[in-house]
Parts: C-alpha cells; sequence; structure tokens
C-alpha cells in the first residue's frame, strides 16, 4: 500500500513539474524563426530567362543591414565571413546597385533582401524605359530608352528584365523587419573583423525555379514523350480578356453558325484599355497608377454610356454599337491584345459557345484606347496619322473638356506621329498601320510604374466612404464631398468627357445634359481594387447572399492557367452589372440563364438585368501555332517557371572553425568506432568464451 | 549455385554461353563472366577444358573493356555538349535537370 501512495506521490510531482516546464517544441523550431514576405520568381520569353531562383536546398547569407550606400563597400570588397544577404532599402535598390551585387558572384552575396522602408525613396520602376518595346510598332520614333523626353517610363531601370544568380526576398511587414534588424545588430553588427571566428545571424531563402533558359526550351521540355517524371517547368503566363456591349447582341441562330452567314453589318466602336499590371515579386503589386485608372475610366464611361444612350432602335443608324474590351496580361507584350487580333482575324471572336455572330475588322468603326492617365491636365489623343475621324474626336472632347457649362478645364492635346505610347492599340497598328486606332494617353509622370509602390497612396486615394448609391447619375454641380483636386473628381471628369464624346459620335448630336459620372462610383471602384475586395461595388454585382470578397484587394497580375483570375472575375461582374439593363418584371426563378443575371444589386435585395458581358482567352497565339518560331517576335512567349515553394527563415549560422571542427569529430568518432569494433571482433574468443554448439553455426 | 563445385564440362558450357550471350548488347554479362570464370582460368590447376575457358574469359574481358571505353567516351562527350545540342540533347534524355540549361 505504502508502495502505491509512493508511486501516486511521484506521479504527481512530476505531472505539477511538467506542466510548468514541459516544452513540446521542436528543436528545428526553435533553431529558426520563419519570415514572412515575397518572392521575386523567374519569368522566361522566346530568347531569356529573367528574375530570381535561390540554389536547390535553399540560398543562405549572413544579414547585414545596408543603410547607405557606403556599406555596401564592406560586401562588395572580400567580406570576411561570405556569403552575405544584404538587406537593402527601396531607394537603394538601383540599377547599379544591384548590377554590383551580381557582378560580386554567388560565393560573395547569395540572397538579398528588400526591405519595406520607403522614407527616402524617390523613384522605384524597373520595368524598362519602353515597355513592351519588342511587341510594339518597330520604329525609332515609337519609343527611345536613350532620350528620357520620348521613352514612356523614363524611370525604368529595367531590373525586371535580368537575370539574377540569387534570390530577391521582400519584406513588406514591419515587425519582420525589425525581427531581422534585432537578429543582425544583437549578432553580426560589431567587430566585423571577426566574423569568421563567431556565430552570425543568417538568412534562409528557398525560392528554387524549375525553369531555366528561355520558353522555348522549358515548353519544349514540359511538352517532352521522355518526360519521365511528368515534371512540369513553366506554365504560359494566360488570363482571360474581358469584353461587354453597351447594347446587347442578338443571339445567332444555330444554322448562322457558319463563318460566312455570322459576318453581319454591325458596327462598333472598340473602347479598351489594360486589365492587369506587373510587379517583381509574387502577389504584390496593385498597379494604381499604370492600369487601374484606365480601367476605373473605362467602367465609368460604360456606365454612363448605358445611362444616357437611347435604345439602340433611335440611334441614327440602328447597327452602332460600343465593344468595351479590358485586354489580360498586356503588361507581358500585349498577351489579351495579340489574341484578341489573332481571333477576329481567324473568325475566332466571339468564340461559338458565346453564341453570337462573329465580329472581324470590317466591323469595327474605330478603337478608342485609354492607356495610362497619370497626370490628367497633360493628357494627349494620340494616333499614327491625323485622320479626319482623329480630327473629329478630339474636337469634340475638348468641346466638353473645355465648355463653361460643366467646368472641366481641361484641355485635350494631339499628337499624331509614330510616337505612339505602349498600349493595346499597337497590336492592332502592328497588324494593319491604317487601322483607326485613337488612344488617350498622359505624358508619364508614374514614378512607380510597375512597382510594388504604384498602391493607393502612388494616386491619392483618400476612401470617401459616402454609402450613397454609385449606379445614379448626379448633377456636374454635385461633387459628393469630394475635392476638386481628388482621384474620384479627376475619374469623373475624363470618364464624363469621353463618354459624351462617344454620346455625340453615336447619336449624331451633342450631349446637352447636366448628368454626369458619379465620383461616389470611383471611390467605390477603387476602395474595392486598392484596399478591400469586401467592398459594397463588389457586393452589388454578386449574386445575392454569395460569399463575402477577402479583405484584401484582389490580385492583378495576369498569373498562369488555373491562377486566382480575380481581378478579371471581379471587372467581368462590375461591367455586367454596370452595363446591363434592369428587367424588373422578371422573377428571380426566371434569372437563371445568360444573357438574364441576378444581381443583389445596390441595396442587396436582388434584381434581374439583361447583361452583356463575357470572357475571351488571353493566351499568346504563340503556344497555339505549332512548330512557332520563338526568335521570331511575332507574339508574346512569357512564362512562368514552376516552384514548389517559398520560404524564408533566419538562425544562427556557427562559423566556419566550428563546422570544421564538429565534422572533424565525427569523423574522428567514426574511425575510433571502427578501431574498436575490430578489435573486439578480432578477441570474440575472450569475450563469448563457452559459444554453444548449436549456435557456432550460425555465427562460424 | 557454386561455380566451383560443377563439373568441368559445365563449366565450359556456363562460361561459352556467358561469352555469346554478351554479344546481344549485354556488357554486364561479359563483365560477369571475367570475375566469375577468373579463378576456373587462371588459378586452378589445369584440366582439359581451362584453355578454352580462358580463351571464352579473355574475349570478355577485351569486349567489357570495349564497352567501358566506348561509354566513358560517349557520356563525356554527351555532358559536355547537352546544352550546346539543345533540342537534340533533350531528345535523348530520361532525366533533364530542373533550374539549369
Amino acid at each position: 500500500m505504502e508502495k502505491r501512495v509512493h508511486a501516486a506521490a511521484i506521479w504527481l510531482l512530476m505531472l505539477l513539474h511538467g506542466a510548468a516546464f514541459a516544452q513540446g517544441e521542436r528543436t528545428r523550431d526553435k533553431m529558426y524563426q520563419p519570415i514572412v514576405g515575397a518572392g521575386c520568381f523567374r519569368r522566361l520569353n522566346g530568347t531569356h530567362q529573367t528574375g530570381c531562383s535561390s540554389t536547390h536546398a535553399g540560398s543562405v547569407g549572413v544579414l547585414h543591414l545596408i543603410n547607405v550606400e557606403a556599406d555596401l563597400e564592406f560586401l562588395l570588397a572580400s567580406p570576411p565571413s561570405p556569403p552575405y544577404a544584404p538587406m537593402i532599402p527601396p531607394h537603394l535598390f538601383t540599377r547599379r546597385n544591384l548590377l554590383r551585387l551580381i557582378e560580386a558572384g554567388p560565393s560573395n552575396i547569395s540572397v538579398v533582401l528588400l526591405i519595406n522602408k520607403p522614407e527616402k525613396m524617390k523613384q522605384f520602376s524597373h520595368e524598362l524605359n519602353c515597355p513592351n518595346q519588342y511587341s510594339s510598332l518597330n520604329n525609332s520614333e515609337t519609343c527611345d530608352a536613350s532620350n528620357p523626353a520620348t521613352s514612356w517610363n523614363p524611370w525604368g531601370t529595367g531590373l525586371l528584365h535580368e537575370d539574377f544568380p540569387f534570390p530577391i526576398y521582400y519584406i513588406a511587414d514591419t515587425e519582420e523587419i525589425s525581427k531581422l534588424e534585432k537578429c543582425f545588430l544583437k549578432f553580426n553588427n560589431f567587430n566585423y573583423e571577426t566574423h569568421a571566428l563567431r556565430s552570425l545571424c543568417a538568412i534562409e531563402v528557398k525560392s528554387f525555379m524549375s525553369a531555366a533558359v528561355s520558353s522555348e526550351v522549358c515548353i519544349r521540355r514540359t511538352r517532352f514523350i521522355n518526360n519521365l517524371s511528368g515534371s512540369k517547368y513553366c506554365d504560359p503566363l494566360e488570363g482571360r480578356n474581358v469584353y461587354a456591349t453597351v447594347y446587347p447582341r442578338n443571339v445567332s441562330s444555330v444554322e448562322a453558325e457558319e463563318t460566312e452567314l455570322a459576318i453581319t453589318s454591325e458596327k462598333f466602336i472598340l473602347v479598351t484599355c489594360r486589365l492587369d499590371t506587373a510587379s517583381m515579386f509574387d502577389g504584390v503589386g496593385l498597379g494604381a497608377m499604370d492600369s487601374l485608372v484606365g480601367l476605373s475610366i473605362l467602367t465609368q464611361v460604360a456606365h454612363l454610356l448605358r445611362e444616357l444612350l437611347p435604345p439602340q432602335s433611335s440611334l441614327p443608324d440602328n447597327r452602332r454599337n460600343v465593344l468595351f474590351v479590358t485586354f489580360n496580361g498586356e503588361s507581358y507584350d500585349y498577351i489579351g491584345s495579340q489574341r484578341f487580333v489573332y481571333d477576329v482575324e481567324r473568325f475566332a471572336f466571339p468564340k461559338s459557345s458565346a453564341r453570337r455572330n462573329l465580329i472581324t475588322f470590317d466591323n469595327i468603326e474605330f478603337m478608342l484606347d485609354i492607356g495610362t492617365l497619370d497626370d490628367i491636365a497633360n493628357i494627349k489623343l494620340h494616333a499614327l496619322s491625323g485622320t479626319p475621324l482623329a480630327q473629329k474626336l478630339l474636337q469634340q472632347l475638348n468641346n466638353y473638356a473645355q465648355s463653361p457649362r460643366y467646368g472641366f478645364n481641361l484641355n485635350i492635346q494631339s499628337e499624331m506621329s509614330y510616337h505612339i505610347p505602349p498600349t493595346s492599340a499597337q497590336s492592332f497598328l502592328r497588324r494593319d498601320p491604317k487601322f483607326p486606332a485613337l488612344i488617350l494617353n498622359a505624358k508619364p509622370a508614374n514614378k512607380y510604374y510597375h512597382s510594388i509602390y504604384d498602391d493607393a497612396d502612388n494616386v491619392v486615394f483618400n476612401y470617401g466612404n459616402t454609402s450613397q448609391d454609385f449606379t445614379l447619375l448626379p448633377d456636374v454641380g454635385d461633387t459628393k464631398n469630394f475635392k476638386a483636386d481628388s482621384l474620384q473628381m479627376k475619374v469623373r471628369n475624363v470618364s464624363s468627357i469621353v463618354a459624351m464624346a462617344l454620346y455625340e459620335t453615336l447619336t449624331g448630336k451633342e450631349y446637352t445634359g447636366s448628368k454626369v459620372a458619379n465620383p461616389v462610383l470611383a471611390d467605390e471602384f477603387f476602395y474595392c481594387f486598392l484596399l478591400s475586395a469586401d467592398c459594397p461595388l463588389f457586393k452589388a454585382a454578386s449574386y445575392p447572399g454569395s460569399p463575402k470578397g477577402l479583405p484584401m484587394p484582389p490580385m492583378r497580375y495576369v498569373s498562369v492557367l488555373g491562377g486566382p483570375q480575380e481581378s478579371s472575375g471581379w471587372t467581368y461582374r462590375v461591367l455586367g452589372y454596370l452595363l446591363s439593363q434592369k428587367q424588373p418584371k422578371i422573377p428571380k426563378d426566371n434569372c437563371t440563364i445568360l444573357p438574364l443575371h441576378y444581381f443583389a444589386g445596390f441595396n442587396g435585395v436582388g434584381e434581374c438585368r439583361l447583361t452583356t458581358q463575357n470572357y475571351s482567352s488571353a493566351l499568346s497565339p504563340a503556344f497555339l501555332i505549332d512548330d512557332y518560331d520563338w526568335r521570331s517576335g511575332n507574339y508574346s512567349t512569357w512564362t512562368e517557371s514552376t516552384w514548389s515553394l517559398f520560404s524564408a527563415r533566419i538562425f544562427l549560422r556557427p562559423s566556419n572553425v566550428h563546422q570544421v571542427t564538429t565534422l572533424s569529430v565525427g569523423i574522428v568518432v567514426l574511425i575510433v568506432s571502427f578501431c574498436v569494433v575490430y578489435i573486439i571482433s578480432s578477441r570474440s574468443e575472450v569475450l563469448f568464451e563457452d559459444l554453444p554448439a548449436s549456435n557456432a553455426a550460425l555465427f562460424g | 549455385m557454386d561455380f566451383s563445385k560443377a563439373p568441368n564440362p559445365r563449366k565450359l558450357q556456363l562460361c561459352r554461353t556467358y561469352f555469346y550471350a554478351g554479344f546481344a548488347l549485354l556488357p554486364f554479362v561479359w563483365a560477369i563472366n571475367v570475375c566469375w570464370c577468373f579463378e576456373e582460368a587462371f588459378r586452378k590447376p589445369p584440366f582439359p577444358e581451362q584453355s578454352q575457358i580462358k580463351r571464352f574469359v579473355i574475349y570478355s574481358a577485351v569486349g567489357t573493356l570495349l564497352w567501358i571505353v566506348a561509354l566513358i567516351a560517349w557520356i563525356i562527350i554527351f555532358q559536355t555538349n547537352r546544352t550546346a545540342w539543345g533540342a537534340t540533347a533533350d531528345y535523348m534524355s530520361f532525366m533533364i535537370p530542373l533550374g539549369s540549361a
């Protein structure tokens, strides 16, 4: 009995102790501390690879904080304990510095960390000076990289198109940055001469990329029949264009599916813009100024025209219509517009499943492309040559822009030359320089073009959160409390001007009403795309009661097949909602088959609407053509490498002396153990004297 | 089977079979033949079939050597030129390395 009491007491003691001191944490988790961030990855085109990759096992470097440019010198002039991982703030993340780090070689610099400390940053654009140069018009006048006055991205460093021998990891969160800094200060930032002799705080980044060389090579290897392991090396960049018309089109009859019957005499004004953006890091980059402003204007123009235009039958020419197209993947050599042109040329747009008559180039009256509008006071109408059409539209635009009645006070200039901005219209003009393409584009003023810092701050967006109905059109005097120089009002003004000019073109009559675009719609639009997808506009454009959007902005990178495609999905819903007609007589139960669609609407009560929107594929024709010549430069060839994981963690890397000692001790122990075993086995008869006869056979 | 315990004519027959089998592009069979019959051909006291066994072992050894030389040469040529040959080299490969040319 006493024994049991003793045992129970011991157990109790152990439990009590255990509760206080036991730690279930693994040694591995104690050694490493994960760092959250975004990685740079590898993209390939027909001839090159760009971006970054770690080594297969992960790249390790000793942390070194760079505060001023001189700090880099320490790393570049034979540092004591290489390889190092410099932590660079954005204002020092320049082309010159990065090229010096590349030159130092992977044995000195193994990882580069970009830390989010933008206080001293003046500019940050790593796109080329001439974006999409090789898929644009082949003319020296179009863009001259050496001349900032005529290049389209004068601040660009072109680092997006470099191939880095080390991974670059972007750390946005201030807590994560302070973790790194603390570790650096505690272990590394003193007595640099003894670095080689002591343990140092180091980071390990894993971002190994499977693809290499070029799209040609990785696509060939992926498609390769002998590929026993079934590994995929890269995927083509692929997304969806979203298009919609202001007037619904007739459903084509079944017999009309043959090409010749399906061609009609419809006439379209094509209004287009870019849907996507680009940046160096996975999942970061909103493209606020470089493409979202254009998209918001297109959306507003669409909504305004939908509200203002009379029924199609009462137009002077009732075959006319407006086709809005937002092209995806334009940042990567115009994927979306190249595919659109390819499809239209081959009588494949819209695709037959859409059950609408074909649209050919003969059906397109002219194209109005909305480019980047960095500074709305400096908008120009671009065209290759000064046609009467261009003159007329310019005069109409200026008529409204300068009219005292609306007080927009803008002056739209014109430039009729080969100096054409890098927008979707380039794909159309490349096919046929006589194509009637007009482009609205402002003088480049975006110092953060195609970067992680092209965000709400870059466009000075302050959410008004008015909770007002954004679908109603206000009078021109009603500014909804937005300041005249706010983003919302700028977008309102430009979209009203464009919509009024298009109204005049379609109806043949001057617009004399007082209704203009709603700044609240612009406000809600930017809130959804820049701050949170859980927002009133996205809610109104969804089915009632459908799950909320995520409380973060939708990703706007074109991505690959099976990627999130959030941006095109939301654009599809928003354009669908704003360009549709309410059908109050149709009950919810009958409102299930497209083009009828049931939306939540502004109040969330639900309404049936007649919609016109659809998707078309944005996959470059290069991946459809058999035996495509990858070096021809005809179509976009961008692919994205596959990878298995992105991760980063910090730990204390022992000194070289320490590591060599550990290894040597291990080897010595191994040798000693062999000797001991040999001695024991040679003297086994001493140890195992009376081996029973029955077992002797087994061992003998 | 313990080769050394087989009767001599059987040894000769096996050695001969292995030698001929090696011509079916099976250099490993020759290599095995050399290892297996070496003892009988060169170390054992003479017996009537020994000279024939000796001959097959030598021929097998020469074949193995030729194969080794040819294979090593091919591997060196292929590995040093793999990236330069591009698509052709890819079509000859079963395993393609990840993340490099």
